[in-house]
């Protein structure tokens, strides 16, 4: 069922849920929600599965408009949204008529909202997920990014009661930005220097980023040897590190293997915050072990599933 | 033959086994990819990934336990037997365009090997190849079998884009790009056909254990033939 058309596409607004998983071996990336936790609260607001899919706009949203009444939220980056030109704010549920204009700004801090609809967006399914996947060309609609006049499709999933999720569970957007980490399974390639640096210094992020990663520029972290590593799997939150000493933090979209040793994996429970940088932030990794990573884990977990029930982390 | 493994985390969530003594890519490859099918359908499992020497376990850890986890692990790779791989499972044929706009790394390659156009050609496409992987990008093949002469690294930065169907090397193997992406392979030629259709039945053109021989095919070749692919 069309329940709004697209006026102004934004600058790449896709449609996401929690992604497909279980088919790295074939190559087939997650996708999904670049900030899982936003996906999660947006869609908790209008009552839907935590993990239906939504909107995902990226730096400059789009503006739509509704053909019929709609109950719609918004979370993640502040897009000074309006609905028929009043301002409506992120974590809240708003009702749309028909007819009604929502229009969306740019963010001027963090990179992607999240808006989420009663019943959830449809989309075309590939195994078993309509997460939008721009290099294959798969999911969403026609695998691309949404255009002017394209219609906004509804699924129709049954709604329960509203969650209000605690303003503590929030992603904090800011342009700096510390990830926890723990040591990748090459860490012992990177020479004491190089490895010190990585958990010290501040990286910023590069202008080449998208859904699959971004690229870090910062003090050099390369390791010896690395031209000669065979490929291996690397997933979302993999830190990998070419040659040129300039990592990259994969998201989303993480290729399923890669070639450069990896250096670092983002833990579950900060991963989220990594959809919502932007180029030009900084980001500093600090090193937790194994252990304390597992314990955040579970803690955040237990945490988020006490409000939306069935919710998973990673 | 004596091969070792070991064991490292891999993320909180993660386990990566790595495999050593094996005689060559293809041997490794398929072993990795033999001990992740026995794991995939473990509970709890929700990746089980071969590289070309090692694969990587994800566990959802609500309903896996970490140790437990590596535990499973390890009795996977030691109870996968280390023969040979088996029989060749399908074999396909890509034709390749070498060189000119289609390989963009082909002349840098000939100069830095010391190799005229018709012989880098040769050597490429003589070969009968494995496939000891899927990974990278959905219908990408990770392709053993390169004559070692081929061994080169990497590019230093990786494109930003290299298009689909382009044929690259790197590392002592052999891939096709199966869809436009970053990616840091030299590449030396395009083939017209496509490796990976998401609306289709079998969306996934390449399997590991299938081999592949690369024939050389002239420009008017590839514009033909890519068009009735399309």
């Amino acid at each position: 069922m069309t329940i709004a058309r697209i006026v102004k596409p934004g600058l790449q607004t896709t449609v996401q849920d929690a992604g497909r998983e279980g088919f790295r071996h074939l190559g087939v990336p997650r996708s999904g929600a670049a900030d899982r936790m936003s996906l999660a609260l947006a869609n908790a607001l209008v009552g839907n599965p935590w993990n239906a899919a939504a909107l995902e706009c990226t730096l400059k949203g789009p503006t739509l408009t509704f053909e019929r009444p709609c109950v719609f939220a918004l979370s993640g980056a502040d897009m000074r949204a309006s609905l028929k030109g009043k301002a409506v704010s992120n974590y809240a549920r708003h009702e749309a008529k028909a007819g009604d204009e929502l229009a969306l700004g740019s963010a001027a801090v963090g990179a992607r909202t999240y808006v989420a609809f009663a019943g959830g967006v449809a989309g075309d399914e590939f195994l078993g997920s309509i997460s939008t996947y721009l290099p294959a060309r798969l999911g969403g609609v026609r695998g691309r990014a949404l255009r002017v006049k394209d219609a906004l499709e509804i699924a129709g999933l049954e709604t329960t009661a509203p969650v209000d999720m605690p303003a503590s569970l929030r992603p904090v957007l800011a342009h700096d930005w510390v990830l926890r980490a723990v040591r990748g399974p090459d860490f012992e390639w990177f020479g004491g220097g190089a490895a010190r640096a990585f958990f010290s210094a501040p990286f910023a992020a590069d202008k080449r980023g998208d859904r699959m990663g971004l690229r870090l520029v910062g003090p050099p972290v390369a390791a010896d040897g690395a031209a000669s590593m065979k490929s291996g799997p690397v997933f979302p939150g993999t830190l990998q590190a070419p040659s040129d000493g300039a990592p990259f933090l994969l998201l989303a979209d993480a290729q399923t293997a890669g070639g450069y040793p990896r250096i670092a994996q983002v833990i579950d429970a900060d991963l989220h915050l990594a959809g919502q940088i932007r180029p030009g932030d900084r980001i500093w990794f600090r090193e937790i072990s194994t252990a304390e990573a597992r314990d955040v884990a579970a803690k955040k977990q237990a945490l988020i599933a006490s409000f939306i029930p069935g919710f998973r982390l990673g | 033959m004596k091969t070792a493994f070991s064991i490292a985390a891999f993320g909180e969530r993660g386990w990566l086994a790595r495999f050593e003594g094996f005689p060559d890519d293809v041997a490794s490859g398929l072993f990795a990819n033999a001990v992740a099918d026995r794991l995939r359908a473990g509970e709890g499992v929700t990746d089980a990934v071969a590289g070309v020497d090692s694969v990587a376990l994800r566990f959802d850890p609500a309903r896996l336990d970490a140790d437990d986890a590596r535990a499973m692990f390890e009795e996977a790779v030691k109870k996968t037997p280390r023969r040979r791989p088996a029989a060749v499972t399908k074999t396909i044929e890509i034709p390749v365009c070498y060189g000119g706009v289609y390989g963009s790394d082909f002349d840098s390659l000939c100069a830095h090997l010391n190799l005229d156009a018709d012989e880098l050609i040769g050597l490429h496409a003589q070969p009968r190849y494995r496939v000891i992987t899927l990974g990278f990008a959905p219908g990408f093949a990770y392709l053993g079998g390169l004559d070692p002469r081929l061994d080169v690294p990497r590019l230093e930065t990786p494109r930003a884009q290299v298009e689909a169907g382009s044929v690259g090397i790197a590392g002592a193997m052999a891939g096709v790009y199966s869809l436009a992406s970053p990616g840091g392979w030299r590449i030396i030629g395009r083939t017209p056909i496509s490796l990976f259709d998401a609306g289709a039945k079998s969306p996934f053109v390449l399997e590991p254990g299938a081999e592949i021989r690369f024939s050389p095919i002239p420009e008017s070749e590839f514009q033909k033939r890519r068009k009735e692919t399309r």
